[in-house]
């Protein structure tokens, strides 16, 4: 108990240190979030009387039998599931209950993804965009967790999460402006497609370099911590990104400095072509969660509500108390990589099939919607037609529309123009001047 | 890679009961420390710290070593900007070279406290702290160690603002690191790794020479609204004393600093080497009758390009100087520019005086460092040539 009261009484000076520079620019900090406070989290207290281990590193009993405890991967953590695969509600008191609307608009925004998804993917096979990344098979992991979550909640991802964005609205002009890195492209033509950012829907831009956004994330969530809302940060990446060592720093900073912050995995099953069993040999991703002093949960990424409920649970414990939650969503990765990759080469077509006919999130929602006689063949023809007619038109005006001007290969390296940088435009427009032949300008803004 | 450090520590912790940090254990056994004993007893002192004239345009003045005016640096930080956080390994009771002392009992363990032992961890944390629009100050206790944290740094902080059209940026990130030689480092305690990050667009790199510039540079790296990587020469944390502004000031980035007006030689260098060639100076001008002009260049990226080539074009000569290796080593960089932009002032080839391109040495580490007499030397040879 000393130690918990030594504890309060920090707390109450670092409380009174925040008041004392609170308002002075930051008028948003007021006090701190409740901080956990529990004896479990803190080293304990040296006694050297009592007859058990002493060690600061973990609280323990002595045992007097040689053991080593074995992993458990045969019967791993269970997978959470909501409804089954013909969309019939296993566990009532599990039903989240959402109006129609909000089911037909997780329908709308899983098949408008799908939608794009085939004629970008298209598009790219016909050499009119570099590069492309479906999401094919991990729709209902998008959608259910975007929907769980606060507008205001900051997003970093991995690459494969376009659905997040697609559900908080973000406009399918500037999904393809970015692909097609045009003038209206909110990142200015510097990225690779699908590396998509939103200042505005608070979807951090996506880089290359996986799981850098791991420890980052925790970062951020302990700024907002900081500030005292009601926001936390949610960080998506792939089964195959979790062996990166920031993933492993993310966890444990995320973990000891109490970070608001979910934790997302996708474990599609690969990671391009290396399958899991060469990924890792422990139970998937959620069991490495206690490991760090998480909470953990693996659920069927397939059903968009079993995907609803934790996270939704986890964003309110976050929120509340302050610490990280893992969050595992099991599903598969029904497409290619990307367009730079044929998965027909380390799988069978055979498995590709089982998860795209039998057991796909977005037919599952539509078996749910279509018991409840929410949705009809009817509905599902128009929307088809509609969704298709809305992404071509968005998808044309994007090729129409110019690159941006060359100018912008330069700026924002720094936020000022510095000047050595500046010389150096300078110096490409001298050489543009004089070979301007020699270069696409004409594909260019002025 | 830190984890070499920690069992360092213990090791100074062990022998040196007088001590808890191993900055302090390192320093005390440095050659300026004046308890030597036969098998202590190194090489003499390398250089001669010269204090700056007492600046009176900031207000007050206190006494302050290097390690000390880094904390006033902090201290400003953290009473002006709410938002500002301090961390990395074992800040929390003071810093291995005591920089943060008492920071956390004044500012609270929210805003100044130790992280896992990670180095990708702390600036992967600190860019995330800064993009949701805080102040991040994050520590490597080595700049040695910095390099598990090469992708966070190169890849992400760099690129943060450029790849996302300046939407998102980490530009209130800045990252502190003990750096250069300190007389019995070796290979990983001595390192001065700002070449490699010289290649990185999207990064300011800035090295004091002193505790005055120390507190104005770091503060401007602090307000600067870019990432900023800001070295401190840690054989000064204790040898440099000077009278430093208690209030907050700055001193401009990308700005070199002429030190001594000369009219023969313009000689180059940052931190602690600035010491080495101010001497190099006056033994040219005694021995030699030889008239140096001395610059000390501040900050390596976006480096001032037009002070050297200024005092260039007037000198005619070039001599400069870092411990590093000199085989990609930012002299080169200085080099190729002046030569481009003064070929028809240049008298004689420009001079690198430099480490060698070898890791950095134990027990020969009098022999690697480009010592006031390799200096010397080749303005010698620069001047008959």
């Amino acid at each position: 108990m000393a130690a918990v009261k030594s504890v309060r009484k920090m707390y109450g000076l670092c409380f009174h240190a925040v008041r004392q520079t609170a308002g002075l620019k930051w008028s948003r900090l007021l006090q701190q979030r409740t901080f956990r406070v529990s004896a479990v989290h803190q080293q304990q207290p040296f006694d050297s009387t009592l007859e058990k281990p002493q060690f600061p590193g973990a609280s323990a009993e002595f045992v007097d039998q040689l053991e080593f405890i074995q992993p458990n991967v045969i019967s791993g953590i269970p997978v959470y599931r909501v409804m089954d695969r013909q969309g019939n509600i296993i566990n009532p008191s599990q039903d989240p209950q959402l109006p129609k609307e909000a089911v037909l608009n997780f329908y709308q925004k899983m098949t408008l993804l799908n939608t794009m998804d085939r004629i970008l993917y298209e598009s790219q096979r016909q050499g009119r965009i570099s590069f492309y990344m479906t999401n094919y098979g991990e729709e209902g992991t998008h959608i259910g967790s975007a929907a769980a979550l606060d507008p205001n909640d900051l997003v970093f991802g991995q690459y494969r999460e376009a659905g997040v964005l697609m559900y908080r609205g973000f406009p399918l002009d500037y999904f393809m402006a970015q692909c097609y890195a045009n003038a209206d492209d909110l990142g200015k033509g510097r990225q690779m497609p699908v590396h998509y950012g939103s200042r505005d829907l608070n979807f951090v831009t996506i880089s290359s370099p996986l799981a850098t956004q791991i420890p980052q994330a925790a970062g951020a969530a302990y700024a907002i911590k900081r500030e005292n809302l009601d926001r936390v940060v949610i960080c998506y990446f792939g089964e195959g990104a979790a062996s990166e060592g920031d993933a492993h720093a993310g966890f444990n900073f995320s973990a000891t400095l109490e970070c608001p912050l979910i934790f997302f995995c996708r474990n599609n099953g690969y990671a391009i072509s290396t399958p899991t069993n060469e990924q890792y040999r422990g139970d998937g991703i959620a069991a490495r969660g206690p490991g760090y002093g998480m909470l953990s949960i693996r659920v069927d990424g397939n059903d968009v509500f079993a995907v609803y409920n934790a996270t939704k649970e986890a964003r309110r414990r976050a929120v509340a108390e302050n610490q990280p939650f893992l969050i595992e969503a099991m599903t598969y990765r029904i497409g290619h990589h990307s367009t730079s990759d044929d998965s027909s080469a380390y799988r069978s077509v055979d498995e590709v099939n089982y998860w795209d006919k039998q057991d796909h999130p977005i037919s599952r929602l539509r078996h749910y919607m279509t018991a409840r006689g929410w949705w009809s063949e009817d509905d599902e023809r128009s929307w088809r037609k509609q969704s298709r007619k809305t992404v071509m038109e968005a998808f044309e005006r994007a090729e129409k529309r110019l690159k941006p001007k060359p100018e912008l290969l330069f700026t924002d390296v720094y936020e000022e123009m510095t000047p050595h940088i500046s010389k150096q435009r300078e110096s490409m427009w001298r050489h543009l001047q004089q070979y301007k032949e020699h270069y696409p300008l004409d594909l260019y803004d002025k | 890679m830190a984890a070499a450090a920690r069992f360092f520590i213990r090791g100074a912790n062990s022998k040196l009961a007088t001590t808890n940090s191993f900055g302090a254990s390192l320093l005390k056994l440095s050659p300026s420390c004046s308890s030597r004993t036969k098998t202590q007893q190194r090489h003499a002192a390398h250089f001669t710290f010269q204090p700056d004239p007492v600046p009176t345009q900031y207000g007050p003045t206190q006494k302050m070593n290097l390690f000390q005016s880094i904390t006033s640096a902090l201290d400003n930080t953290l009473a002006n900007d709410p938002t500002a956080v301090i961390f990395g390994e074992d800040v929390a009771f003071g810093g291995v070279f005591r920089c943060t002392v008492g920071l956390r009992d004044k500012y609270g363990k929210d805003r100044v406290f130790n992280t896992p032992l990670c180095e990708q961890g702390i600036v992967g944390f600190g860019i995330g702290v800064a993009v949701a629009g805080a102040t991040a100050i994050a520590e490597i206790q080595f700049a040695d160690y910095i390099f598990p944290a090469f992708d966070q740094i190169v890849n992400e902080a760099a690129k943060y603002r450029y790849r996302s059209g300046n939407m998102f940026d980490c530009g209130n990130l800045t990252i502190r690191a003990p750096w250069g030689c300190v007389g019995h480092g070796s290979l990983y305690h001595s390192q001065s790794p700002e070449a490699f990050f010289a290649h990185c667009p999207g990064i300011k790199i800035v090295i004091p020479r002193g505790p005055v510039q120390a507190k104005g540079l770091l503060l401007s790296c602090i307000a600067d609204k870019n990432p900023c990587i800001f070295f401190e020469p840690k054989i000064l944390y204790r040898a440099a004393v000077e009278q430093v502004p208690v209030e907050a000031y700055a001193i401009p980035l990308s700005q070199a600093e002429i030190l001594q007006e000369g009219s023969d030689v313009t000689l180059v260098a940052w931190g602690t080497q600035i010491h080495v060639v101010r001497e190099v100076a006056a033994m040219a001008q005694e021995k030699l009758g030889v008239s140096c002009e001395v610059i000390d260049l501040q900050t390596i990226l976006p480096w001032d390009v037009e002070t050297i080539c200024k005092s260039v074009v007037k000198t005619g000569r070039l001599l400069i100087s870092h411990e590093a290796p000199v085989t990609g080593g930012f002299a080169a960089e200085i080099s190729s520019t002046v030569q481009e932009e003064c070929f028809l002032n240049l008298e004689a080839p420009i001079a690198r005086v430099c480490g060698y391109d070898t890791p950095f040495p134990h027990i020969f580490e009098p022999f690697y460092i480009p010592d006031k007499w390799k200096c010397f030397d080749a303005i010698k040879r620069m001047i008959n040539y």
